[in-house]
Parts: C-alpha cells; structure tokens; sequence
C-alpha cells in the first residue's frame, strides 16, 4: 500500500467520524472532559413529521400599517402561551399584510385557530330596556341587530367600555351561574363603571365579543371597585377560560381572517414518520441487494460507501439545522438509488478499461478520471431542479429540495472519495481478481470470446 | 460489447409509436378532463378524518348536504378513513360540519387538514407555474450550454417535452390530484430525464470522434447499447429506492412517488428511444437535403467535444478499430 493511499484512507475515516458524531453524537463535551451517550438522531422535525398547524392570517383592512401587524404578533405570541405550545414562531409579512404562525405538535388545532384569529374586541353596550339574546349579531356599521331567529331591529350600538378598559380577566365556575369569567377594570374605568351603574339602575348593559352578544344583564345596582362578571353563554369551563386568555391579551388592532390552514394531526405525523423509515430501509436493502448481485465485490464495496453517505446526508442536515419534512425524506430515499449511478458509471468506464486489456490499476485510475465529468454534468440538472424548489417552494417542497442537494453533493463526494479509496485498498490485496472479475459482469459472451 | 445486438436504432418507429400511445390518449385527457387539481390550487378545504364508526359515503354525504355542500368530493378509505374536498369553509362552517359529523358518527379525529383560500390558491398556483417555467427554461439554457451542437440540444429538449407530456398524462387519465408538490414531481423527473439523455449523448460524441468513419445510424445504436446498462442499473436502483417509498410510505408521499417513478422510467425510456432516433432522423433529412453525405455530418463532429470525450490519450488511437472488428464481425 503506497503512503498516498494511507493518507486518504486517514482522511476518509476521519471524515466519517467526524460526521458520525455530528450527526449522531455519541460523545458530549462538556467543559474538556468528553462522556459517551448513546447515539441518536438530532434532527429537526418539519411540522408534517411531527404534527401541528401551520396558519396564515390576513389583516382584513388593506391599510393596516407594520405597527398594527407587531401588535397583531405581540397579542398573538400571549394568546399562544396559554396554548402551551412548545417553540411556536410567528412571522410577519408586512408587504402582503399576512401573518404566519406555525405551532408544532399541536393537539387541538380547533381551538388555537378560535384562539389566535379571534379579534376578540370586548364592548359593553348600553342597550336601553331592550335585552338582547346570546348570538344576536350588531352589523358592521353598528346600526342594527340581527337576532338568532332571522329578524333585524334598528339598535344603534352605544359602547360604553371595551376590552381595554379591563385590567385582568379569570375564569370561575360559580354556583348559579355555571362557567363565568370574573373581570376587573382599571383603576380610571373603574371609577367611570361605578358612576355609569350607578345611574342606569334597571337599563340592561349587553355583553359584546367581536359584535356578536354575548349575555344582556340588567344592572341591579351600583358596582363599585371595577368588578364583574360575565356569565351565560358558555356551555362548559373551557370556553370561559378561552374567553379570559382572550380578554387578558386585548383585542387585536387589525381583525384578521384565517387564509391558509395546514394541519397535520399528531396521529399522522407519527404514521408518517414511521411509514417512511419503514421505506428507507426497504430502499436501501433493495438498492444494495442489486448492487451486491449485479456488481458482486465492488458493489459490495459501493454499499459500504453507500453506508457512509447515509452518515454524511445526516452530519449534512443536523450541520446546517436542517428541516427533515416528508417529502424531504422521500428526496433521501431518492437520492439513495440516484446515488449509485456515480457508482454505476465508474464500475461501467472500468469494465470497459479492462476489457481493452488494460491492467486492474490503470483501468481504475481512467475509469474514474473519464466518470468524473459525466457525473459532476449530469448531477447539474438535478442542482438545478433542486435550486428552483428552494427558491419558489414552502415547507415541506423545500425540505425536498434541501435534501436533494445534500444528497446529490454528498453522493458526489462519497463515489470519488470513499468508494475510490475502497477499491484502491482492494485491489492490493488478494481480493484484486476479484475486483477484474467487473468485466465480466452483465453478459459473459464477450468475456469468453 | 457485452449486449445483445439490438437494432433499436432499426426499429426506432416502434419506438416513437408506443410513445405516441401514452401521450396521445393523455393530450385528449389533458384537454377533455384537464387535471384533477388540488386545493393548493383550487383553493378549498381538504380534510382527512378517521370516525369512530362505520359509514358510507352517502351517509356523509347527507350531512353534507345540510350546510350545502352536496357537491364535494366524499371518499372512503381504509379503516374508517375518511377525506372530503369542499370549497373553502369558514373556521365557523368546518366547526359546524365536523360536529355534525360528530353527531352522527361519533368521535372525529382529525388526521390532516388543508384549508387554502381563494386569493392563496391563486398565489400558489402561479408560483407553481413560475417554478416549472424557471426550472424548465434553466434545464434548456444548460442543454444548450452542455452540447453547444443544436441538434443534440433540441433532441434532448423534445426529450424532456416527451417526459413532461407523459408525466402529465400519467396524472391526467390515473386522476390524480395535482398540487405544489407535482412542481417537484415535474423538476425531478426534467432533472434526471436530462441527466440520462447527457450520459447517453456523451457516449455518442465520444464514439464520433473516435470513429468518425462508421454511418451514423449504426453509430449511435452502438453507443445506446454501451451505455444501456448503466443507464437501466441507474433507473432499476432509483425505482427500487422509490417504488419501496410509493408502496410502504404511506398514502400522503404516495401520488409524489408515483410521479417520480413514472417519469424515471419516461426519462430513462426517452432517452433511448425519442431523444437520440431523433438525432438519427434529423441526421438522414439533412443527408437527403444535401447532395454530399460528409459534409452533413460536419457539424455533429464539430462543437469541440466534452473533456470527457478525449480521456485516454493515446489509447483512443488503438481502440476503435479493436472494436470495430469485433461488432462488424
């Protein structure tokens, strides 16, 4: 063995180590002293893998400015907290007035999209001696009522305190009335509650979310200290508690609707994840098998490469925090069996080299050198497919294309490094003529004539 | 070499007819059906539930029927799995249906919502057709770029037109939904169909320099056959990877693995039976428009081959006349 080929067979085991524990971390440094750990998998899972909601939010007013949007964000990332969501982000594109919020692994997706998208802007109004029903609607224009059964009455909305008038806001069950949510006011409101109460003994002042009624209690008395309570209307603890967070985070400044939903169950998610390891394997057996049948020892020999591929693709996704998304996985599955034509292309180029008569070093050394632009040409186009998805695609598409890439450079690298380095250890031993043997694969006429 | 001697430059027409077959019938589906497209383009709601109890369509159908979406695309699937495509729903409406599913069939789980309004889907669907456009114009710019000679060039871009159109009818007559991800469908499959056509290509310049003397049509039948295993051993292996991803991935990669597989195998079948008897055809119409066969042949010699195309220095010289003999036998 020549001191060039120990050198790149250093370097090639170095390279797998050092991937090996970039991708599966088997041993932790903490301070100088480094303790082994078993090794797992520390990737980021897409929301498709793991399960949770992906939302796009549009501001319903086309002049909502970049101030309302980040009071839109801030009032958004409180109302989330109380969801218990674990790492949720949220971003704003002002230019298209959207925000997206994604929220991983929830499990009632249901309720954070009434959560979040509520405008949940709070009114007391005044409404004389007319009680109104739970569900009737104001219109927009605040000039009528629509009640629950059909009909419409003229009623002008007189708001006298809104959400922000509120200082906190809690969910209780009481006694008589079921699941109520208690409210105290601000000092200045409170002082304004008190004086109103005091003077519209007998009026019903009607509870207002996002125009729609709520409860329509007639005030008995005067309410002093800003306390009260809103009561009828939920039909169990959870929804007065909705309505709590709701009023505790404010009302949005810009109403906004849902555009975009994209959730993917946890139940899925797993299934998913399951079914495409499942896959994985599968491939990789398979395209092995054929390698290991058709090509015998130097596909034994790309296998093993094929191994270290697999290594470098997940030192590649955990390096660069990388996003592993269905799809994504599926372009790894791809690239595995698109991996092996490097592989292909090199054992082909040296079994023509050696039926030229050429010797086992020599056909090696053309073989490769003659792969080596066809395959850095032909792996271009799928660089270029590839680059287009990561620019224009969202999500999960772009998860494909990043694995692509990896999976296309890495195969690059491995075919003429790691397999290189192979079949050069080999062909130094006495395993060489079994190397030669190559020529006479796929069809034996020739070999024999 | 080691292949049989097929003369499927010979039996080309056979060729271009079973292509014909696909794509004919896939045009008129294409123009009478047009494609089954998805939510993400359509805009509408796609949900993905699993009900407690057994069902059928009808039944589900009813209960659509009472907030007026009797029209939507209802199906049942395994262990009672149920998907429904409707227009776009409100947060209200789909709160409504799911619990007037949940009155009916008891507990709803949902595995999987799509929910895209109108103004998205219209985004979403321009994006798509920006990204094939881009991409496909990319592919062609770097054809051109890659053969310089512009008949390799067009033969390998009615190449990828040929995988397009059959990729495209594979999903128009199977009804398959069409969505974002059959952008990357399409990509993929234009990347790899060019890849194989490029390797393929390859070998026929390299044998042109080498043996400039041999008729064309033989010429370039030989160097298919040279080029044949590595180009079924690639797709057999990249089928196997993705075929193991259509039947044991799961129903969400399935339609993307099945776009993927049909059009590997397109891509590889393109390449030997459309892209280079076309480059045969072109060659013979120009044969029979000019008077001197030699000097229509110039211009495919010509563009400065590819480094790969000269690798081995001296032995090129001794080479071809070896197997020359040999094939001529």
């Amino acid at each position: 063995m020549t001191s060039r080929l120990w050198l790149r067979l250093t370097f090639v085991v170095a390279i797998v180590l050092l991937a090996f524990q970039v991708a599966l971390r088997p041993i932790r440094f903490e301070g100088l002293i480094p303790t082994f750990q078993p090794p797992r998998v520390y990737l980021n899972l897409g929301l498709d893998l793991k399960g949770g909601s992906r939302l796009v939010f549009r501001a319903l007013r086309e002049d909502a400015s970049v101030e309302d949007l980040q009071g839109v964000k801030r009032i958004i990332e409180q109302r989330i907290d109380q969801l218990g969501v674990v790492e949720p982000t949220i971003e704003i594109l002002s230019r298209q007035k959207r925000i997206v919020v994604e929220l991983p692994g929830i499990q009632d997706p249901q309720r954070a999209i009434s959560l979040i998208g509520k405008t949940a802007l709070l009114e007391f109004v005044d409404t004389g001696t007319t009680q109104l029903p739970p569900g009737a609607k104001w219109s927009a224009d605040g000039k009528k009522v629509t009640l629950p059964g059909g009909q419409s009455i003229a009623l002008p909305k007189n708001v006298k305190f809104t959400g922000a008038d509120l200082q906190s806001a809690q969910a209780a069950i009481s006694d008589i009335e079921g699941p109520v949510v208690n409210f105290q006011m601000k000092g200045e409101a409170a002082k304004r509650f008190e004086d109103y109460t005091r003077e519209n003994i007998g009026r019903y002042l009607t509870i207002v979310l996002d125009n729609e009624v709520i409860s329509s209690p007639v005030i008995r008395s005067t309410i002093t200290g800003g306390r009260g309570q809103i009561s009828g209307g939920f039909t169990n603890l959870q929804e007065a508690r909705d309505l709590a967070v709701l009023l505790r985070s404010g009302a949005l400044p810009v109403p906004m609707e849902v555009e975009e939903n994209r959730t993917i169950g946890p139940l899925l998610g797993r299934d998913s994840i399951e079914r495409s390891l499942k896959a994985a394997y599968i491939a990789t057996i398979l395209v092995i098998v054929f390698m290991l049948l058709y090509y015998q020892l130097p596909g034994f020999l790309a296998s093993l490469a094929l191994g270290v591929y697999i290594v470098l693709i997940l030192a590649a996704l955990t390096g660069l925090n990388a996003t592993l998304t269905l799809p994504g996985i599926a372009g790894i599955i791809l690239s595995v069996g698109m991996a092996v034509d490097a592989n292909v292309i090199i054992f082909e180029k040296i079994k023509e080299e050696l039926r030229l008569g050429k010797t086992l070093y020599t056909a090696i050394e053309t073989g490769w050198r003659r792969a080596l632009v066809t395959i850095v040409d032909s792996n271009a186009t799928t660089l270029i497919a590839a680059a287009v998805l990561l620019w224009l695609g969202s999500g999960p598409i772009r998860g494909f294309a990043v694995t692509l890439t990896i999976g296309v450079v890495a195969s690059m690298f491995t075919a003429f490094t790691v397999t290189r380095v192979f079949v050069d250890l080999v062909a130094g031993t006495r395993l060489a003529p079994r190397l030669e043997a190559i020529a006479a694969t796929g069809g034996r006429a020739r070999a024999a004539a | 070499m080691q292949q049989p001697s097929w003369d499927i430059i010979g039996n080309r027409k056979w060729g271009y007819l079973f292509s014909l077959l696909v794509i004919i019938p896939g045009i008129i589906a294409l123009a009478v059906n047009g494609l089954n497209l998805g939510v993400d383009f359509t805009g509408g709601t796609f949900l993905d539930l699993r009900l407690e109890k057994d069902f059928t369509t009808g039944q589900v159908r009813q209960v659509l029927d009472a907030f007026g979406l009797g029209r939507s695309i209802v199906q049942k699937g395994a262990g009672h799995e149920l998907s429904i495509r409707t227009r776009f729903l409100s947060e209200e409406e789909r709160v409504k249906v799911l619990q007037a599913l949940r009155g009916k069939f008891g507990e709803v789980t949902v595995l999987r919502a799509d929910e895209v309004g109108p103004r998205i889907g219209r985004e979403l669907r321009t994006i798509a057709i920006l990204g094939v456009v881009i991409g496909l114009l990319l592919q062609v710019v770097y054809i051109s770029y890659r053969f310089k000679s512009v008949r390799f060039a067009v033969a390998a871009d009615l190449a990828l037109l040929h995988d397009i159109l059959v990729v495209l009818a594979a999903f128009s007559l199977s009804r398959k939904e069409v969505n974002s991800s059959f952008v990357a469908v399409l990509l993929t499959v234009v990347g790899y169909s060019i890849n194989d056509t490029i390797v393929l290509f390859d070998r026929i310049r390299e044998n042109l320099s080498l043996r400039a003397r041999e008729p064309f049509d033989r010429l370039v039948n030989r160097s298919i056959l040279e080029a044949l295993v590595r180009s079924l051993n690639t797709s057999i292996t990249t089928i196997l990877a993705i075929g193991a991803v259509y039947f044991f991935g799961g129903p969400t990669i399935r339609d993307f693995a099945f776009g993927i597989m049909v059009g590997i195998a397109t891509g590889t079948y393109s390449s030997i039976f459309t892209a280079s008897p076309i480059l045969v055809d072109w060659h013979l119409w120009s044969l029979r428009q000019k008077a001197q066969p030699a000097e229509a042949r110039l211009p495919l010699v010509e563009p400065s081959p590819v480094p790969a195309a000269s690798p081995s220095g001296g032995a090129g010289t001794t080479r071809p006349q070896r197997k020359h003999k040999k094939r001529r036998k």
